[in-house]
């Protein structure tokens, strides 16, 4: 068959055509050459972050009617327990209390009868609400007996926790303890999605953030130093916005999830402010609150506060006519009603200050409310000149690389008609990889780049294998023989080739997804090298040594 | 002695260099002339010195390799500086240094784990006062070295394990797949073995690196026993044969990896502005040693293993 028709050489040539389209190397005066691989952080300056989640997935057992009962008497002294079911827990307290002192505890508006307070209750609901408030984070029920805690806590804290009010956390069937330090995935990707807005509004467009595991997110912060970086992704935390009530104290008016959009800074009549809107709940927290610890009447004496991970970024008490505002809807609404949601402005001032200030609160109300907290797990930062340098000396290494091989080669064989074939399939095998990495967009690294050296070893080996296959006691082999040898070849390359991908697979999940980069060139490269670039190598090597 | 004879006659024909064919003529003699079991001996007291170096590391200070700041928690920094080593102490005097060291033209200053607070302050203090150094900034926090151990020694096991499944699938046969898979984990344990021994402390590269070994390792295997099981023919020239085109493989790769190790390491010597790539040098300097030791495992381990699996009278293949 002529070389041009064959199979294999026309799957080569459609091969390395795409990889050329994809790369698109090109040449300009200015920026000297050009193409569209994409660098890693390693090479082009920058850092990468790798963030741990920290929550925790646990089965949790516990007793309603002890909850209740601790609870109730932190709050009113000794309570007695009257009567108990499943939907129901009837306490007595020492002396009456009001509805609003019930529900300020956080279990519901109880019935209250003179000293018995009625309260409607749901197991799973009570022991949320427990961890949470015992842990200042949110809880999330899954199902089953199962919660999602969003915090760090280790086993034996929670144990203990729990052991306080007869529960534990439930075992498997092995015996251990059904505890996980995890998240959910939906809990991952909004926790992403949030970074993400985040990094937006810092003007970061496209910034890759790669989910890991169940727990783990990379962020790859192109042009940005390692301070700058942390600042950024690890500020967000909890937002809080509490009301001043006398001297230095405050209440709690609302947590950061109850703000639903955040609008850009901008100036109105001369100050600088950024605009909010709270859902219909927080709309009522904030309301019910004004009016309760005196903001609505007496603005001056009650600021509202906002705090990030319990640090104040911001304090300033209602504008006059927003607190008689909230005074009419509290008449209108009251306590229990549905309050429609409300837009509200938090202004900042005047002035480059004013204008500061009003976008680092931008960054804060939007992205404020990280579902999770995060911990910086390893971080690294390369800065682009240091990079530039990597990449020059990453090429070096490459090229001198494949010098050597093509040296022993000669060495070897002393026949350029093997010679020149080899390096070129080499060389080939390392463009359909760059072509393959551009095509997929993941960006080239240094662990990719050790990939690719280490793609062009094995490379060459199965070159080696396939030459002295077909060489075999030194004849050139007729056709039917050749096949033969061919096969034979193969059958070695393949299954040199499956342990080799097979040996690299546990790197694509190890650290933290780190060497992914090598692992995936490693066995993109090994596929494309047996698939296509060997093959075709196989047949051109027997037109080359006739 | 015996005389070896390779001819290849025709256009074929490649002249061996004198030292592949030096090489290959004094392995190709020595595997003549000794026994199958003989073969084993040297590369199965090689494992167990490796063995016996991995077990004493791991007793004394209960880590079979010294392990690097990834695995411990801790803060590699670069920089492009002129301050000696002495000034940099001082410099970063408030924070746990562990070293200051050369690292090709840059001087590199290893931490030990210090809280997120102080790491912050740390990164601050270098991105302002070393700004024009170019500084190269690694932190990994403590508690998750712990996890990166384990998932570092699972990834091995894990590897070597599937490797040893596939081993056994492409064979189907019990002694020829049990020698590849002990020639495979003798390489890895030689390898650490050196690691631990020249000092070179575990980074991701080099647990990268080991993995690969497994890979290449397996490769010449793979070659020498399809070679001896599936061919017919004289089982010393068969041996010859494979010999030619294995030690030219691992040779070639060798050499490769070799000019990686040294243009990753040493490049500043020559143009002072290059850095040191450490991972490209952590990955190549376990593959030397590697594939090293990959020589004497697959000529002497696994050829011997497969010989005197060959001969055995009662096990003779139709």
């Amino acid at each position: 068959m002529r070389l041009h028709k064959d199979f294999r050489i026309i799957v080569f040539v459609l091969a390395m055509l795409i990889a050329l389209i994809a790369i698109h190397p090109g040449y300009n005066s200015d920026e000297g050459f050009t193409s569209h691989l994409q660098y890693g952080l390693d090479l082009d300056g920058g850092t990468s972050l790798i963030l741990h989640l920290d929550g925790v997935i646990a089965s949790i057992d516990a007793d309603p009617v002890q909850i209740i009962e601790n609870e109730f008497s932190d709050v009113f002294g000794d309570v007695e327990i009257v009567d108990h079911s499943d939907t129901e827990i009837t306490f007595r307290t020492a002396e009456p209390h009001s509805a609003d002192a019930i529900s300020a505890v956080g279990y519901g508006n109880g019935r209250i009868r003179g000293n018995d307070v009625a309260l409607a209750i749901n197991k799973q609901y009570v022991i949320r609400t427990y961890i949470s408030k015992q842990l200042t984070c949110e809880v999330i029920y899954l199902g089953g007996d199962t919660y999602e805690i969003r915090s760090k806590v280790t086993d034996s804290e929670l144990s203990d926790l729990l052991a306080g009010v007869g529960g534990s956390i439930k075992k498997d069937m092995q015996g251990k303890p059904e505890f996980k330090e995890e998240v959910t995935k939906e809990t991952q990707e909004m926790t992403k999605k949030v970074l993400n807005e985040k990094l937006n509004i810092w003007g970061l467009k496209e910034i890759p953030i790669t989910p890991v595991g169940s727990n783990v997110l990379m962020v790859d912060l192109a042009g940005i130093d390692l301070s700058t970086a942390r600042d950024i992704v690890t500020t967000p935390g909890k937002f809080e916005i509490r009301v001043q009530t006398t001297n230095n104290t405050s209440e709690h008016v609302l947590w950061g999830d109850r703000i639903t959009a955040v609008d850009v800074p901008n100036m109105k009549e001369g100050s600088w402010g950024v605009g909010f809107t709270l859902n219909d709940k927080g709309a009522r927290e904030f309301g019910v609150a004004a009016v309760k610890y005196g903001a609505a009447d007496d603005p001056d004496a009650h600021e509202l506060i906002m705090l990030l991970d319990d640090n104040e970024v911001y304090s300033a008490p209602l504008n006059p006519r927003l607190a008689s505002d909230l005074n009419g809807l509290y008449d209108l609404y009251g306590v229990d009603g549905d309050w429609p949601s409300r837009g509200l402005v938090a202004n900042t001032g005047s002035g480059d200050e004013g204008e500061a200030e009003a976008r680092q609160l931008h960054v804060h109300l939007s992205a404020g409310a990280l579902p999770v907290q995060v911990t910086v797990v390893s971080s690294d930062q390369v800065p682009a000149s240091l990079g530039t340098l990597f990449k020059e000396q990453a090429l070096i290494a490459g090229l001198f690389a494949l010098l050597t091989v093509a040296l022993v080669i000669f060495l070897r064989y002393r026949q350029k008609n093997i010679l020149i074939p080899m390096i070129a399939t080499s060389v080939s095998e390392v463009f359909m990889i760059l072509g393959f990495a551009t095509l997929i967009g993941w960006q080239l690294n240094l662990p990719a780049i050790a990939g690719i050296i280490a793609v062009i070893g094995t490379g060459i080996d199965h070159l080696v294998i396939i030459t002295d296959e077909v060489l075999y006691e030194g004849k050139i082999p007729s056709l039917k023989v050749y096949l033969s040898r061919i096969s034979k070849a193969f059958a070695i390359i393949f299954a040199a080739a499956a342990t080799t991908i097979i040996a690299m697979s546990p790197l694509l999940w190890m650290g933290f997804g780190a060497l992914k980069g090598f692992a995936i060139t490693t066995i993109v490269g090994v596929l494309i090298g047996v698939l296509i670039a060997r093959p075709a190598y196989g047949r051109v090597i027997r037109d080359m040594l006739e | 002695m015996k005389q070896i004879t390779h001819s290849r006659p025709g256009k074929g024909e490649a002249p061996m260099p004198k030292a592949l064919t030096n090489l290959i003529s004094r392995f190709d003699s020595y595997i003549r002339t000794h026994k199958p079991v003989q073969l084993t001996i040297p590369p199965l007291i090689v494992l167990v010195i490796a063995l016996i170096v991995l077990g004493g590391m791991y007793a004394t200070t209960g880590s079979p390799v010294r392990l690097g700041f990834e695995f411990e928690g801790g803060t590699i920094i670069t920089l492009d500086t002129k301050d000696s080593q002495d000034l940099l102490q001082q410099k970063f005097a408030d924070y746990p240094v562990i070293y200051v060291r050369d690292s090709g033209s840059r001087k590199s200053i290893k931490f030990g784990p210090m809280s997120e607070d102080k790491q912050n302050s740390l990164t601050e203090l270098v991105n302002t006062d070393y700004e024009y150094a170019a500084p190269e900034i690694k932190q990994a926090g403590a508690l998750y070295g712990a996890s990166l151990q384990t998932q570092a020694l699972r990834a091995l096991v894990i590897s070597f394990c599937l490797m040893a499944v596939v081993v056994f699938l492409i064979f189907r046969t019990l002694v020829p797949s049990v020698a590849v898979v002990l020639s495979a984990f003798s390489d890895i344990a030689i390898a650490a073995a050196f690691i631990a021994v020249t000092g070179i402390e575990l980074s991701l590269g080099t647990v990268a690196a080991l993995l690969m070994l497994i890979g290449y390792s397996v490769d010449s295997d793979i070659l020498l026993t399809t070679r001896l099981l599936k061919r017919r023919g004289n089982l010393d020239d068969k041996v010859t044969n494979a010999m030619t085109t294995g030690l030219t493989m691992t040779c070639t790769t060798l050499a490769a990896i070799i000019v990686m190790y040294i243009v990753a390491t040493y490049s500043y010597l020559i143009i002072p502005t290059l850095p040191q790539i450490s991972i490209i040098s952590d990955i190549s300097i376990v593959l030397i040693f590697g594939l090293f030791a990959d020589l004497m495992n697959t000529w002497m381990l696994n050829t011997g293993i497969l010989k005197w699996h060959l001969q055995r009278p009662r096990r003779r293949r139709a």
